[in-house]
Formats: C-alpha cells, sequence, structure tokens
C-alpha cells in the first residue's frame, strides 16, 4: 500500500474546507458526552450524527470524507476512519510530490547534538543517571590512578591457584579489600576456615611485581593492580 | 413498560448501585445512559483521575463534578524523564489547588505525576483540606522540604507521603519532626528522593514508632545500613521497604543484628532501596527471601553471582528490577528460581558506553520467556538482538502486555542476519494480543508499523525513536491502532501527510509527540487551525518558528485533545498554534 497525495502540501489551498463543516465541533462540554474514554468509532458516529443535523454543506462532494457509510455506498472506496485533512488513497507515490528541502531537514534534525551525544538517548530517567555519574566516577578516579588502561572497562583478571578457569571482575565497584575479597570468596567458592584465610590476595603490578594485597592500601593497590591471583595460604 | 424502568428507582437507590462502581471507564459509560444518570452519576463521583493537566480547566471539573474527594493529575509528556521537555514548558498544580480548596473542602487525595509542585501548593494543601489523606508526588519538582514541613505540621490523619522519584529542594532535615506527636495514621511513608543529610534520623524512628499501621516505608540513602535493624525492630508489621545505604564494613554483630531484624517482618513482601551494596550483607535477606514477591535492585551494582545466589532464595518472586550486571547466567537462574515472574526489568549499568562492559544480550531475555510462563511486563536495555529471539519470545509469552525493548544504539540491525527487527516486533504484535504498550527500537522500517496497525488492536501507548522511512508508518500507526491513546515519537522521518490525513484519530487520543521528525509548521498551523479539540503546541528553544519559511520542520510538537482550550502559561519557548491565541499576540 503506498501514498498519493491527492492534494498537494501547504503550499499551495490544500483543501476546500468549506466541504468540511467544522462548525458542529465546539468548547463546552457536551450532554451526554462523557470524558474522553470514546474510541474512534463512536466518535466517528457521534460526529456524523452532529454533522447530519448541524448544516453539513461538505459531505456531497467526493474529496470530503466526512460521512464514512456514504462513500463506501456511492463510491465503493476503502475510506479511513477518519477525517482527513488529506485523503489518503492506495495508490502509487508520486515522488515528484516530494518537497526536496524538507528530506533535507529532516536528516540534519536526527543528530541535532553531534559531538554530545543524543539528547535523551538512551531513555535512562534522570533519577537512574545519577547512579550512573556515582560509577562512572569512581572508574574515572581508578582509570587516572591507574594511568593507561588498555580499555575503558575496569575490569580486571582474576586467577585462583589450582584452578584453570580465569575469571574477570569490575574493580570499580569495590571500595576497600573486605567487599573485594568477599566478593571473590563468593567466585571461587572458597570460605574461610576455622576463621584463618584459606587464600591470600596477590596482584600483579605495573612494574610486574607480584605484591601481597595486604601489605598495601587500598589506593595504592588499584593505583598499579594490573591483574590478581588468589594463592594458598600456607600456614 | 421500558420507559418506566429507568425512572422506577428512587436517586438513592441509584446512587448507592454507583457507589460500587469504581473504574473511570464504567462510570464514564453509566454516565452516558441518560441524563438523569449522568446527573445522579456526577454528584456523586469521588474520584477523578485527568490524565493530561491540559486537556480540561479546574473549573470544568468542579462545575461537573462537585464532590470530589481524590484526584489525580498528570502533567508534562512522558518524553521530560528524558529530557525531552525544557524547563519551565508546564505542569504547574497551584491553580488546581487553588481552585479546589474552594470548591472541595473534603478533598483528601492528591495524586500527581510530573508536575510542578511549589511550596506555595504545598502549603496551600495544607491549610485547605481538613480532611486530607494522601499525597503522592511521582517525578515532581519544584518544591522545598519547606513545603513538606507544612503538610507534616498540618495534616493530622494523614496516611500516605510518596515522594517517589521527586526533585526535591532539601533545606533541612527538620521538616520530619513537623508531625506532631499525635499522628499515628501513617501507613506509607516514602522518602526516597530525598538528599543525603535532610532526613533527621531520630525523628523518623519515633515517628515509625507511634505508627502501628505503617505497612510501606522507603528511605533515603543518608539512612545508614546499621540503623535499618533499629527502624525493622519498630516496625515489624512492614509489607513494603526500601533501605538506604546498603553499605558497611562487614562487622558480625551488625550483620546479625540486621538478619534478626528482618527475620522479625512476617509480612514482608516487596523490598527496593539498596544503593551502594556490600554483598556480603545481601544473606541478612535470606529469612525473607521466600516471601518476596517484588524486589528492586536497579541501583545495585552487585555482580551475577551475588545476584543469582539472591534470587535462587526468592522463589515467589513476581517482579524483578535489576541492572544489566545480572547477566545471561543470572537470568537464566532467575528463569529456573522464579516461576511466578510477571514483570521484569533490566536496566543499563553504562548506557553511554561505547563497547558492553557485560554480558547481557537477548538470550537472557530469551531464558526468562521460556521459563517464566506468567511474564506480562517486560523492560528490557540490551546491545543486541535477533528477529529470532523476539519470535521466540513472542511464541513464549503470549500473554505480554508491556513489552518494552531498548537496543541501546539507534538503529541496530539484527545481529545474525543484518535485517530489520520488522518481523522480530512483528511476532511480538501478533502473538500477543492483549499488548498495552510497547516501545522500539533498533533498525526499523515500515513494515513494523503495517504489523503494528494490523495486529495492535489493543495497544494505547506507543514509543518511537530511530525507526520508519516514510509517512506510511505513521499512517498505519494512526489508521490501525483503535485504542491508541499515546504517541510518542523521535527522529522519525515522519512530516505532514499521515499526520493530516489521520487529524481526527488525534481527538480520539490523549496525545501525540513528535521531536526531530519532519512535520512542517504550516502543516502544524493547518491542524490549530482546523481542529479546535486539539492543542497543537510547537516547541522551539532556538527561535520562533514563524521566523521560518513553513515547509521548515519544527523541532518538537506537543498535540492533545481538549476541552479547555489553549492553554495560558505556556513559556516564551511553545507556541500555541490556535488561531484564537495568534489574534491575541
Amino acid at each position: 500500500m503506498e501514498l498519493q497525495l491527492g492534494l498537494s502540501l501547504p503550499s499551495t489551498p490544500i483543501f476546500p474546507f468549506k466541504m468540511l463543516d467544522l462548525n458542529s465541533y465546539g468548547y463546552e462540554l457536551r450532554e451526554g458526552l462523557g470524558p474522553f474514554g470514546i474510541n474512534v468509532n463512536n466518535n466517528c458516529d457521534s460526529c456524523s450524527s452532529s454533522c447530519s443535523s448541524s448544516s453539513s454543506g461538505g459531505a456531497d462532494d467526493g474529496g470530503g470524507g466526512t460521512k464514512k457509510r456514504r462513500l463506501l455506498d456511492e463510491e465503493n472506496r476503502i475510506v479511513p476512519k477518519t477525517l482527513p485533512l488529506l485523503f489518503w488513497t492506495n495508490q502509487r507515490p508520486n515522488d515528484e510530490d516530494e518537497p526536496k528541502d524538507v528530506d533535507d531537514h529532516s536528516s540534519s534534525a536526527i543528530f541535532k547534538n553531534d559531538g554530545e551525544g543524543l539528547v535523551g538517548w538512551p531513555p535512562v530517567k534522570a533519577w537512574r543517571k545519577k547512579v550512573r555519574r556515582r560509577v562512572a566516577n569512581v572508574r574515572a578516579a581508578v582509570e587516572n590512578s591507574c594511568g593507561g588502561r588498555a580499555s575503558s572497562s575496569t575490569y580486571v583478571k582474576v586467577k585462583m591457584e589450582g584452578n584453570a578457569i580465569a575469571r574477570k571482575i569490575d574493580i570499580s565497584l569495590h571500595h576497600s579489600f573486605e567487599s573485594l575479597t568477599t566478593t571473590l570468596m563468593r567466585m571461587f567458592d572458597i570460605s574461610d576456615e576455622n576463621g584463618q584465610k584459606s587464600f591470600k590476595l596477590t596482584y600483579l603490578d605495573r612494574e610486574g611485581d607480584w605484591l601481597l594485597a595486604e601489605d598495601v592500601p587500598w589506593r595504592t593497590f588499584i593505583g598499579s593492580l594490573k591483574c590478581i591471583k588468589l594463592i594458598r595460604s600456607r600456614c | 413498560m421500558q420507559k418506566e424502568m429507568a425512572y422506577s428507582f428512587p436517586d438513592e437507590v441509584l446512587k448507592h448501585v454507583f457507589s460500587f462502581i469504581q473504574s473511570d471507564k464504567d462510570r464514564n459509560a453509566v454516565s452516558l445512559v441518560c441524563k438523569s444518570w449522568y446527573e445522579i452519576e456526577r454528584w456523586c463521583r469521588r474520584k477523578v483521575f485527568i490524565g493530561n493537566c491540559y486537556a480540561v480547566s479546574p473549573r470544568m471539573v468542579i462545575r461537573r463534578f462537585p464532590e470530589v474527594r481524590s484526584i489525580e493529575l498528570k502533567g508534562k509528556p512522558h518524553f521530560a524523564d528524558f529530557n525531552l521537555v525544557p524547563d519551565g514548558w508546564g505542569g504547574y498544580v497551584l491553580q488546581w489547588i487553588a481552585e479546589m480548596a474552594g470548591a472541595y473542602p473534603w478533598l483528601g487525595e492528591i495524586r500527581l505525576k510530573r508536575m510542578v509542585v511549589t511550596d506555595e501548593s504545598l502549603e496551600l494543601i495544607a491549610k485547605s483540606f481538613k480532611n486530607f489523606k494522601v499525597l503522592v508526588l511521582f517525578s515532581c519538582e519544584g518544591f522545598s522540604t519547606d513545603g513538606l514541613a507544612a503538610i507534616a505540621a498540618s495534616c493530622k490523619n494523614l496516611r500516605e507521603l510518596d515522594l517517589r522519584e521527586s526533585e526535591v529542594d532539601d533545606l533541612s532535615g527538620h521538616w520530619l519532626a513537623q508531625f506532631p506527636e499525635t499522628c499515628t495514621s501513617l501507613v506509607s511513608l516514602n522518602i526516597s528522593c530525598l538528599g543525603s543529610d535532610e532526613v533527621s534520623f531520630s525523628a523518623l524512628e519515633r515517628l515509625v514508632d507511634r505508627c502501628p499501621n505503617l505497612r510501606s516505608l522507603q528511605l533515603n540513602r543518608a539512612v545508614t545500613l546499621d540503623k535499618i535493624a533499629n527502624i525493622l525492630r519498630r516496625a515489624p508489621q512492614l509489607v513494603d521497604f526500601g533501605t538506604g545505604n546498603y553499605a558497611a564494613e562487614l562487622q558480625p554483630d551488625v550483620f546479625s543484628n540486621l538478619a534478626g531484624a528482618f527475620s522479625s517482618c512476617k509480612e514482608l513482601k516487596s523490598l527496593s532501596g539498596f544503593w551502594d551494596v556490600v554483598p556480603a550483607y545481601l544473606p541478612a535477606l535470606y529469612s525473607i527471601c521466600p516471601r518476596l514477591t517484588s524486589l528492586n535492585l536497579s541501583y545495585a551494582t552487585i555482580q551475577s553471582p551475588d545476584l543469582i545466589k539472591l534470587v535462587s532464595h526468592c522463589p515467589r518472586l513476581q517482579r524483578l528490577l535489576v541492572l544489566d550486571y545480572v547477566e545471561d547466567s543470572g537470568l537464566e537462574e532467575l528463569a529456573s528460581s522464579c516461576k511466578d515472574l510477571q514483570e521484569l526489568r533490566v536496566f543499563p549499568s553504562d548506557p553511554f558506553g561505547v563497547e558492553p562492559n557485560v554480558s547481557l544480550t537477548e538470550q537472557g531475555l530469551v531464558a526468562v520467556s521460556l521459563g517464566c510462563p506468567k511474564l506480562q511486563s517486560v523492560l528490557y536495555f540490551c546491545r543486541r538482538m535477533s528477529n529470532a529471539a523476539l519470535v521466540t519470545i513472542a511464541q513464549n509469552c503470549p500473554n505480554l502486555t508491556r513489552f518494552r525493548l531498548c537496543i541501546i544504539e539507534p538503529k541496530t540491525p539484527d545481529y545474525l542476519t543484518l535485517d530489520p527487527l520488522d518481523a522480530g516486533f512483528g511476532a511480538i504484535v501478533e502473538h500477543c494480543k492483549d499488548l498495552r504498550r510497547l516501545s522500539l527500537s533498533g533498525l526499523l522500517t515500515d513494515h513494523v508499523f503495517e504489523y503494528i496497525g494490523t495486529y495492535g488492536k489493543k495497544l494505547e501507548m506507543l514509543s518511537v525513536a530511530f525507526a520508519g522511512d516514510s509517512d506510511l508508518g505513521l499512517h498505519h500507526v494512526l489508521s490501525g491502532c483503535e485504542s491508541l491513546r499515546k504517541l510518542e515519537i523521535r527522529d522519525c522521518p515522519f512530516g505532514d501527510k499521515a499526520l493530516l490525513a489521520n487529524a481526527a484519530k488525534l481527538e480520539t487520543m490523549r496525545s501525540l509527540w513528535m521531536s526531530s521528525c519532519a512535520v512542517s509548521f504550516g502543516a502544524c498551523k493547518l491542524l490549530g487551525q482546523k481542529m479546535p479539540k486539539l492543542n497543537v503546541e510547537v516547541i522551539d528553544e532556538t527561535e520562533p518558528p514563524d521566523s521560518r519559511p513553513e515547509s521548515y520542520p519544527v523541532d518538537k510538537l506537543y498535540i492533545y485533545k481538549s476541552v479547555a482550550g489553549p492553554r495560558f502559561d505556556m513559556p516564551p519557548f511553545v507556541w500555541s498554534m490556535d488561531e484564537a491565541v495568534k489574534i491575541l499576540h
């Protein structure tokens, strides 16, 4: 189904509007008309009944389409249930009708905020963005202290001694060794035995040395961390 | 014979019968039966819902319904949530309050969404309504804790104060202390939106202590984890609880205290809050998890393994809100543990990142659709999708009523075939016959709109972005979707033709929003002239639309039906296309 404009766009007089009697629409709430829960069909029926009761000069002409029933009978066309200001037909489009300037404007309208990103996309509520900002700030802090991390992600590799499979962890979610070790213990299903830690947290720093995490402050750890390894505690 | 029937019941009897009819739709139908029913009904209508505060004037509402006790109003268009509606656009509630203050002395409930509420409005509410019980301010703004203090101080029988997602100017935490000692009536208190320092904890504790009917309490981030136990022990009857902060250094005594406090809440079914979560404290919830039906972890930056552990303890879960840290693996666990799931919302943890930061794909949603037969409502942010996955989801979940999919990169095609996602969304609308709300994303042509127009007969709300090829797309929707009430479109190549050809359809809808499309100023003027039942408003912050040629497209367009005529509180960047307003200018 394609569109043909039976009538041209705004620059020329679009529509002989004497055909469409809109005088029957008013601002007062009409009695018997409830609030806006009426669906299209009912609305059309009440419109056409009110149109017929008031003077309706226009319905006789072909282009108007005010009286659905009449058009179907007389002209045997598929008429939309709505009252059109333009008439939509099932014929091939006539490309010459497209004004070129509208197309030009529409393509530039789409990505307006070039460089700034799209406004309001993805559609995340401002509320949630506040949380995001907090996470992003942490990420930025981590990146600044790490300096020159290859990717924009704050994921680090974690290996466990005796376990072939390495995992990845988002280091920006943690602000203390406590929370880091808790998560790692869950991740690798380790538990403390008799209050003694069964594993030690070690890490590879930027200089290529393996260090014990508990020997350094958190900020230092974060600043030079390349990857993590859990080794069995030999006491 | 039949005529007599209509008059055989005295008004009192009809009134009594009508009092059992609560839904707006039914009430509207009742009022259409005959003149006398209209009259009786309007005198006994107690509750009014106004989906667009500019569709009708306060005076008109008061004139028709003189005895209203409860009112609900919505202001700004939905896209205001995503900063597409400039500040100062409108949605002011003050005039409504002022007029109702005189007309409805017994007004007890005010529920507002996306409206601008000033301290003056709140003070007026506090002063004017002696029987005030319920104040819900959902996504509102413009007021401070001073206004809240007025409400707290004056409303002796306040039952509900719910400020969810509102922007509040935090001036002082002492407003809570304004609740008099005699106030024991609180049932619901949601202050989750308040800032860090603006809640006096001791006042809160005392308030909770003296309100034995408190069922729903949502704290704000200022309340630290160690204080949660205190609150819970004072309100073991809570059904719905929002934690504040859920992070602290792990200490065994704090943990056991918290776990104990939670376990004493035998009615607790719904949890939210969870800012700054330390996963080690999640097991404190395990005792109540088996009863949980609703869990909102959408602020919790916890990883998939912890989420999986938690969710596996909640077999009765019906509603889950979560960040995409849950990953496909977490959703697979959800699908196997939570067979009662009805609603799932997965939010993006890094919506503006270029690379995916988590392993969440269409597979997670497919797994949930397979495992959770009762699924009705979906909001899903992800980075890739396929037609095959959408078809599977549609076939697995024919009972979906709300389906909102946001593929983060605009115009992303099916990642397997590189086709548009028309067929996938087409399957959704075809199989889900009760679908009421749909949000589209990804690469989409006019075909998807043909499917929507053909099958989306119950669709009431449609959100479209970066989709379609031509006016044909918009025409399919406007001419096919019989139940359509709200249509919001951004960045689509829809111009004048479909809009003008379906102008009358707009009178049957609540509203239409179009931004960054191709609707010309001339077409807007035409609609404004010829459709007096519609308010046609053009929004442009850069320059007046009539300073450019008529064929130039408008930036933003908001069209809504109204019996109140054009509004008079428009800011300088909003232009009404109504002829009458133009003359005044």
